[in-house]
């Protein structure tokens, strides 16, 4: 049970780390001393140099953030506290380190409260109960000590990394002291790292290594760099190893608000046969740890270059809601089967448009009895209904006409568990071409016991012979029908009941959406839906995805996977912290839309910052931004 | 509890193993060198007696995690042998000057089971022979300087010329505990010290410069406030040691891991210059044994030399000009953030894991 608290008690970097996305200190650097310019750093060690008798009695070495002289009036805490370290032998065996260990946890929890805002943690004591004790104080700064010995082992790092997520709260920021080649930086901030610091720009500029994001070079030999320092005479190199550890972590920073930071990543492990493996690793054993982290809603691009875009968290999630969540119309008796084109949304392609006038001049009237599902790589099965939305409408992968059997694999299976909502009666069109698509249709002729009809064998599905085939099987088909009366349902409908249901939850679409639906309004403008002449919500252009009124937002409550409840009648302000959180839905994904909710009514409707997970984790900072509260009327 | 048990338990995991290879006798080793006696410059004759060695690293406790003197001892001694030959060194070499007598057994002098109290009294009996011999010093452990030794010792010489070097390493008794497997705390270091210096002996503790489980950064503290607390219980003179990494010892594993880095002579040039500031009055003793080896302490490879050389010089003078250096090395600015990155992060510093 939570109790509310006053924000303001909290400590300065909780509030980094909550909203590490949006602030500009994180993740970021540290440096280990303070240098003539601190720009580009997060925070700076203020340690006496050398130690001598004068400074003695200090056993305080200050972290002082990088913050406005400004805005420190107004900050919580300007600087952390880095405690006197004890002896820690955490490396030689676990039995010298148990008794070292609790004595260290013991001094620290003896520590005055200002003294406990840096934890230096072992990474092999992180399982230890007294962690979750030490959890529980203000800790702000969790120094993780133990993990770069790791870095050649990639199943015990992903291990550990997947450990140090899920087991640290998120509102705790992990800092990774030591030298860290500046390549593995993305991906140990894709795996929860925020803060590194110049240690090893020290280091390697006077060991003579030249650093570029790319790797480590020697002096003699490393690729020409025209900057400033460079240029100068004699080149600091120091000015340039501390550059690109900024310009890295900037670029990194850039990357997390404009949310391709995971295409960053996939760049970037490329640089260490380790942390490819280990993002492989990730994706596909710790999926809980990062994929419920990871926005569902947005607009970024996502370019399917490598092989580990096929197990991207927004594409698996994709694929397990389309599985999930989504409802065929109970009336459909065709099924086509089409090839994905490289122009989204499918529909705006010119392939698409041959598919679609062929479709129709086949159909006829009896156009709400068909079914379009496209199938493509790595979404595996894109209903129509859903080719707006992120991410069928933004991603995009080099075409080879090849795919690999893991490709097969999950698509056949996902295939299958579609088909299988549909009237076994069904005839599917398989109105596909090429290998792999064919490889696809032969895995799953054998296990449905509908009828499947390709169209397009002999050539590609927009040549005239494919499309007349298209058209001519169509009409066959149709002939069947004739008889019977089916009651269509406007392809807008389907659509708008598609996209909730995989917004919010199964179900919701039916029960917001029936009744005289009417879209006003027009692209680029967000398109607003009126049900029965009231205003319910509105149809977003960037993304494709729904805006709920929370007078409507009331209906599907109950259905909703997105629910917040807070803990008070009425939201006071445009955030939604963290005392104020009751208790979250875990489906919930940052960038969500979600309802807040105080016993069982919607009081507002918000976009969340952190995923549900970590709403209930988190004991401070921002969980959400209001977007509209409900007005009571009178 | 002084013991670590775990810390003790792995200790004495490695001393087991390397312990029976010991050779079963050996002569006595002995050296000219120059020194610093408390009147000026002098010389001093080294000794190094082959007794069984230390009590302490023999012991079930395992010893020090950082001594590997013991493997130099052999598993029997020939005590006649030894007397006899320090009879004869002393003959040969004590000339006209000043000496200084050092009696290292890589244990304790005063220590019964280890060298008979016959065989201390005729070994001192020998030295008191000789007016030149200004100085004679001793190393033992605390437990070992008991009022019984001391009256024998008074008997045979003068005690103002007698030195006794107690190895305190450091006067922090979580270090002693935690990191070094001591076996005693500073209580029991006063306690021998004041014992000594109430019979009219001198006491010359030394201190351990960078064990293992300290950052640098904590040790260049810890050795400052060791200082002070010694000199609080008027000793004049302060040997300190930076440590070497000797093989076979449970300090070498942890090195062989590449978790540990031999201290830095920047660190120990610092040190000197501030106590020295501090207490101008304290003979400051620095021998840096494999200095400018990896396993001893080092700088870049360049400067070693020079930083040394000053450093042996000002041992031998004790004027602190000699420690300003003229021009500074490189490394020096590496050294500084080592020592910071160190003390923030003290198990990673080492791993260079960006050089794939």
């Amino acid at each position: 049970m939570r109790s509310f608290q006053p924000f303001s008690q909290q400590g300065f970097a909780r509030i980094l780390a909550e909203t590490r996305t949006h602030h500009p200190l994180s993740p970021g650097l540290i440096s280990i001393e303070q240098l003539k310019s601190i720009d580009g750093y997060s925070a700076f060690f203020n340690f006496p140099f050398p130690p001598s008798y004068s400074n003695m009695e200090t056993n305080e070495y200050p972290l002082e953030w990088n913050i406005p002289e400004k805005k420190k009036e107004k900050a919580l805490a300007t600087s952390f506290i880095l405690s006197n370290q004890p002896f820690y032998p955490s490396y030689i065996s676990n039995k010298i380190s148990s008794e070292d260990f609790t004595e260290y946890t013991k001094t620290f929890s003896s520590l005055p409260e200002q003294h406990k805002q840096i934890f230096t943690l072992p990474l092999s004591w992180i399982d230890s109960p007294i962690v979750e004790d030490v959890i529980k104080t203000d800790v702000s700064l969790i120094a993780l000590t133990g993990l770069p010995s790791l870095f050649n082992n990639q199943r015990k790092l992903t291990e550990a990394l997947a450990l140090v997520r899920t087991k640290l709260p998120p509102d705790i920021a992990i800092y990774l002291p030591g030298h860290i080649s500046p390549k593995l930086y993305t991906f140990l901030v894709y795996a929860g790292i925020d803060f590194f610091d110049n240690s090893i720009a020290y280091f390697t500029s006077k060991r003579g290594y030249f650093l570029t994001s790319k790797g480590t070079f020697s002096l003699q030999n490393h690729p020409s760099c025209y900057c400033k320092d460079c240029m100068s005479s004699p080149p600091n190199i120091f000015g340039h190893n501390e550059t690109v550890l900024k310009n890295t972590l900037a670029e990194i920073r850039f990357a997390l608000n404009s949310g391709t930071f995971r295409s960053l990543v996939e760049q970037d492990i490329h640089n260490s046969i380790t942390f490819a493996a280990a993002l492989r690793q990730f994706d596909r054993n710790y999926t809980s740890a990062i994929r419920l982290r990871t926005p569902v809603l947005s607009s970024a691009p996502i370019k399917c270059v490598g092989e580990e875009s096929l197990f991207r968290p927004e594409i698996a999630e994709f694929r397990e809601r389309v599985q999930k969540r989504f409802i065929p119309d109970s009336n459909c008796r065709i099924v086509i089967l089409l090839p994905c084109s490289a122009r989204k949304p499918y529909s705006f392609s010119r392939s698409h448009m041959l598919f679609r006038k062929a479709v129709k001049e086949g159909i006829g009237k009896l156009r709400g009895i068909i079914s379009e599902l496209i199938i493509t790589s790595p979404l595996a099965v894109v209903p129509r209904e859903l080719e707006n939305i992120f991410p069928a409408k933004s991603y995009d992968i080099p075409v080879a006409g090849e795919w690999n059997t893991e490709e097969i694999e999950f698509t056949t299976s996902l295939l299958l568990e579609i088909l299988s909502k549909y009237d076994s009666e069904m005839v599917i069109i398989n109105h596909t071409h090429g290998e792999g698509y064919s490889e696809i249709i032969e895995n799953i002729r054998n296990k449905i016991p509908s009828r499947i009809i390709s169209t397009s064998i002999k050539s590609s599905p927009t040549s005239k012979e494919s499309l007349s085939k298209l058209t001519s099987t169509l009409k066959e088909i149709v002939s069947d029908y004739k008889d019977i009366q089916i009651q269509g349902i406007p392809a807008v409908l389907k659509q708008l009941r598609a996209v909730a249901d995989y917004q919010y939850g199964n179900g919701v679409g039916k029960t917001l959406f029936n009744g005289t639906i009417k879209i006003k309004g027009k692209y680029p403008r967000d398109r607003q839906i009126f049900r029965n002449k009231d205003h319910i919500g509105n149809i977003r252009s960037k993304d494709g995805f729904l805006t709920i009124l929370p007078q409507s937002a009331q209906e599907i409550v109950d259905l909703s996977y997105n629910n917040l409840e807070f803990g008070d009648e009425r939201v006071v302000g445009s955030n939604i912290y963290a005392p104020g959180c009751l208790n979250a839905d875990k489906r919930i994904h940052p960038n969500d839309d979600v309802f807040v909710v105080f016993n069982n009514q919607v009081i507002a409707t918000g976009t969340a910052v952190v995923s549900g997970e970590d709403m209930n984790k988190m004991t401070s900072g921002i969980l959400a931004r209001v977007k509209k509260k409900y007005k009571v009327k009178i | 509890m002084k013991i670590n048990k775990s810390l003790a338990e792995e200790i004495l995991k490695i001393r087991e193993s390397t312990l029976p290879s010991r050779k079963h006798s050996r002569k006595v080793t002995h050296w000219k060198e120059n020194h610093r006696l408390r009147s000026g410059k002098g010389e001093a004759l080294v000794f190094i007696l082959p007794t069984k060695g230390c009590s302490w690293a023999l012991a079930k406790s395992g010893g020090c995690s950082i001594c590997g003197y013991i493997y130099d001892n052999p598993q029997e001694s020939d005590f006649d042998m030894m007397v006899s030959s320090i009879k004869n060194t002393l003959r040969r070499t004590i000339e006209e000057g000043k000496f200084s007598i050092k009696l290292f057994t890589s244990g304790s002098f005063l220590d019964e089971n280890e060298l008979p109290i016959e065989i201390q009294t005729s070994i001192i009996q020998e030295i008191a022979k000789y007016e030149q011999i200004e100085e004679v010093v001793l190393e033992s452990r605390p437990e070992y300087v008991t009022n019984k030794i001391l009256q024998n010792l008074t008997k045979n010489i003068e005690m103002s010329k007698i030195e006794i070097a107690i190895g305190l390493e450091s006067a922090n008794n979580r270090i002693l505990k935690n990191s070094i497997n001591k076996g005693f705390f500073w209580e029991d270091f006063e306690k021998s010290a004041k014992r000594v210096l109430n019979s009219g002996a001198k006491v010359k503790p030394y201190l351990l410069f960078k064990p293992p489980f300290v950052s640098e950064y904590d040790s260049i503290k810890d050795i400052l406030q060791s200082v002070s607390k010694v000199v609080s219980i008027d000793i004049d003179t302060v040997s300190i040691n930076a440590m070497s990494i000797h093989r076979g010892t449970f300090l070498s594993e942890v090195y062989e891991q590449k978790l540990y880095r031999s201290p830095w002579l920047w660190s120990l040039l610092t040190i000197c210059k501030e106590i020295k500031q501090k207490y101008p009055e304290i003979r400051i003793i620095c021998d840096i044994v494999a200095g400018g080896k990896e396993r001893g302490a080092h700088n870049c490879g360049k400067c070693d030399e020079e930083i040394i050389r000053k450093i042996k010089k000002f041992t031998l003078t004790q004027n602190v000009d000699e420690l300003e250096e003229e021009e500074e090395c490189k490394c020096k600015e590496e050294w500084k953030s080592i020592l910071i990155s160190e003390k923030i992060n003290i198990s990673d510093y080492l791993h260079v894991p960006y050089l794939e």
